[in-house]
């Protein structure tokens, strides 16, 4: 126990953290380095304003069109994505380790509403998944990766929920809650999880073209 | 009348016997969470006595410690006699670290270099 508890909340955590950040460097390099190779034109037209218009537009809940074609998925999606960024980061479980570690620490959550976070990201996965099974215009669009994805991000949540009441099996979910997150942070730059650095790129990339080129909104 | 008046004894025996031990230090079975604002967890297991027996800490100065001006250790002198937020307060100050920390990195510090004693949260803080 005490073997296994000091590998995963060392060296593994640290594999975790050094994947995730030098793997998000590596896939913003390569893109960079790609573009410049094989379409360098797009950075004469890439712009701030109409990036930052674009991405700002799209960060507002039923801001475009699109968001309002889906509402049902729209709140699930916001709702799921704020929970799913704002709750570890403010976690005073967390933080107590931070702390503990390296004397670093900030404002937190009460813990009465990171665990209703928490139970949300958990019902907006099971909102996705159902979506998967059953919407045949998603259906037809799903591969098993979207379901390994999925089950890679929920896990850390519903892992940590059970930890964190220690319901059942209590060393063992705590153990298997560190691994989860570890396991999510590597996967997150090599698997299409990387669409947290990438999406507000082709956003900027988009809102460029539309706005400065064809002089027309992308929302 | 004899009967009696042994019973009556034996009950006021009794009952001043354990009104004593009730009044008398109780055995610490948990670290008073309490000085914080809001604790966020029950109160820690700690059977004070019984862990230390157990985990063969002699010298009381091992949790009790003393420091001096500069923040050296002071060798054979403890400070059972303060609480320990009485000097380690809400946020890190200078070297001393807060409250919550301090109490981490002494209990949790020593079962990990020990490989003994709990290092989950729940372990220490059960619901
Ligand atoms: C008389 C004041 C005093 C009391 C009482 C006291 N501490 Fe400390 N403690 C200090 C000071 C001062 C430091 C900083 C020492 C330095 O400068 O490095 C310190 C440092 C620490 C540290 C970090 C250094 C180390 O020894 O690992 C821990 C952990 C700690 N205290 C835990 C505790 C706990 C737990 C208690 C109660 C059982 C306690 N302290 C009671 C004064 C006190
Ligand atoms: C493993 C750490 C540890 C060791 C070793 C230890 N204590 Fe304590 N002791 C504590 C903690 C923690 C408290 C609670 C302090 C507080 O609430 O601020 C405490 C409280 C006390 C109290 C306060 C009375 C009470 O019950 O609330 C006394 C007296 C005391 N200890 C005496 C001793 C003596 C004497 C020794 C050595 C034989 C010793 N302790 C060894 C951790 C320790
Ligand atoms: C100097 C080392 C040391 C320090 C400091 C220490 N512990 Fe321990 N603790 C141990 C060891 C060793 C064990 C395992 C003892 C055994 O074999 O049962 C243990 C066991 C425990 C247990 C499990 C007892 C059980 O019934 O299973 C608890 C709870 C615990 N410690 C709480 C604390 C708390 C709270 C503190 C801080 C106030 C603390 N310990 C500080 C060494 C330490
Ligand atoms: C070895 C035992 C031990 C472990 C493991 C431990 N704690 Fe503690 N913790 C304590 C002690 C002792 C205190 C002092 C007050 C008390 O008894 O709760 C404390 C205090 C706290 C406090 C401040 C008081 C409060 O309730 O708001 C928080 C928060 C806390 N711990 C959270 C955690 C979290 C989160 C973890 C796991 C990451 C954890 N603890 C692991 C022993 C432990």
């Amino acid at each position: 126990m005490h073997a296994v508890y000091a590998f995963v909340s060392g060296p593994l955590a640290w594999l975790a953290f050094l994947l995730f950040f030098g793997g998000i460097c590596y896939r913003l390099v390569r893109l960079l380095w790609e573009v410049n190779r094989t379409e360098k034109f797009i950075f004469s037209y890439m712009s701030w304003k109409y990036s930052l218009r674009s991405i700002g537009r799209w960060l507002i809940p039923f801001g475009t069109a699109n968001w309002r074609l889906h509402p049902g998925l729209t709140v699930a999606t916001f709702t799921f994505h704020i929970c799913l960024l704002v709750t570890p980061v403010f976690l005073l479980s967390h933080v107590v380790l931070w702390d503990e570690a390296f004397d670093v620490s900030w404002w937190t959550l009460p813990d009465g509403v990171a665990d209703v976070m928490t139970v949300l990201v958990i019902v907006c996965c099971a909102y996705f998944l159902i979506r998967r099974l059953v919407t045949p215009e998603v259906k037809f669009v799903t591969t098993a990766s979207d379901f390994v994805i999925l089950a890679i991000v929920a896990a850390p949540f519903i892992t940590g929920f059970l930890a964190y009441h220690q319901w059942f099996a209590y060393p063992v979910m705590a153990i298997a809650h560190i691994v989860s997150g570890e396991i999510m942070l590597a996967a997150i730059p090599f698997t299409r999880l990387s669409h947290m650095i990438f999406s507000p790129l082709t956003r900027a990339y988009m809102g460029s073209e539309f706005g400065k080129v064809r002089h027309a909104r992308d929302w | 009348m004899k009967g009696i008046a042994c019973v009556a004894m034996a009950v006021l025996l009794g009952v001043g016997f354990f009104s004593v031990s009730a009044f008398s230090q109780e055995e610490m079975v948990v670290v008073d969470n309490r000085v914080f604002d809001a604790p966020q967890r029950p109160s820690s297991r700690f059977e004070h006595d019984a862990h230390n027996e157990a985990a063969e800490i002699e010298d009381c100065a091992v949790c009790h410690h003393v420091y001096d001006d500069d923040g050296v250790l002071v060798e054979d002198e403890s400070s059972e006699d303060s609480s320990c937020s009485e000097c380690h307060g809400i946020a890190d100050e200078g070297r001393i670290p807060n409250l919550r920390k301090a109490y981490h990195r002494n209990c949790k510090g020593c079962h990990r270099e020990q490989g003994a004693g709990p290092v989950l949260c729940g372990e220490c803080h059960p619901w």
